[in-house]
């Protein structure tokens, strides 16, 4: 079924696609992201505590969650003529090598302004075990002459 | 190959010239970079996230739809965040923990554009022991659109 403002009801839901996350994904993303932290990158610096927290090795970037995020939303809204307009994240728990991830959004509400459409959505990622890794929350407009202002 | 033989990989060089929370100012502009985003930039951090959208890779696809030709994923300010500022930047301290993000966005970003991000901390705080700044940053095209704006927290190392 395509989606459309129209046909969408709250409670609906996105699932969206698993992330196996191992050293090398989480070595893919330093290179696709810039992000060269250690936190990522070096076991015996994450031998140290932060603060009050020890991770224990290596710790994927919370940045992978908001990308996977994102490439559900957008994958669920281009062939419906939506733009993902905001993307809201938190970090619950750190997500390790060996952990696979899925993000999924529910519907939460839809609003008409004076000019456009926006459907807000709760995201969130859980693990393999279930657990919550991070949450948020989305809003896409449904422009309505379905013309994209790119 | 990507724009990252000439980025320093190494986060550690250059770390003693980087603020710490104690030397942060809030509303203080964040020294930054214009950065040419690159094809191959983009495409690079697509499949670190597994994005395979023909809106990224295939130019006869792109070229069909509204957006009249290839475009990057909304979520490529990640990528924009490091390219944009320079070695001695806070945000690449070893340590530093990302504590949450929200960015709005306006006009996608196009591989060829040249990138600008004007950003600063906008708050600073201490919460449980921990030392949390606030950002605000906004990226740019060459043509002076609003790409995407954001506001993030991190926890600074001790």
């Amino acid at each position: 079924m395509s989606t459309s403002f129209e046909n969408l009801s709250v409670g609906d839901t996105i699932n969206g696609p698993k992330f196996d996350v191992s050293r090398e994904s989480i070595r893919l993303f330093c290179d696709g992201s810039l992000d060269y932290n250690p936190l990522h990158l070096d076991d015996d610096y994450m031998k140290n505590s932060f603060g009050k927290t020890n991770f224990g090795g290596i710790i994927m970037h919370g940045m992978n969650n908001f990308g996977l995020i994102t490439r559900m939303l957008t994958d669920w809204a281009y062939p419906a003529g939506a733009i993902q307009r905001r993307l809201e994240t938190r970090w619950l728990k750190p997500v390790k090598p060996g952990d696979t991830i899925q993000p999924l959004g529910v519907v939460k509400s839809k609003q008409s302004t004076q000019k456009s459409r926006w459907v807000l959505i709760d995201v969130l990622v859980r693990n393999q075990k279930g657990e919550h890794v991070a949450a948020g929350e989305a809003m896409v407009e449904f422009p309505v002459s379905g013309s994209i202002a790119a | 190959m990507t724009q990252a033989p000439a980025f320093e990989t190494d986060f550690w060089k250059d770390a003693n010239l980087r603020k710490v929370w104690d030397e942060i100012v809030p509303g203080e502009p964040r020294k930054t970079l214009p950065y040419k985003l690159t094809l191959e930039a983009i495409q690079l951090y697509c499949r670190s996230v597994g994005e395979d959208h023909p809106l990224y890779f295939d130019e006869a696809y792109a070229r069909k739809t509204p957006y009249g030709g290839l475009i990057a994923p909304p979520s490529i300010h990640i990528l924009l965040m490091f390219a944009c500022t320079p070695t001695d930047d806070w945000m690449r301290t070893p340590g530093t923990i990302n504590a949450g993000q929200s960015w709005s966005y306006n006009k996608p970003a196009r591989p060829g554009d040249t990138i600008t991000l004007q950003a600063r901390a906008l708050d600073k705080f201490i919460k449980r022991e921990r030392l949390f700044v606030v950002h605000d940053n906004v990226f740019f095209n060459q043509h002076g659109d609003v790409i995407c704006s954001g506001r993030g927290q991190t926890i600074r190392p001790a």
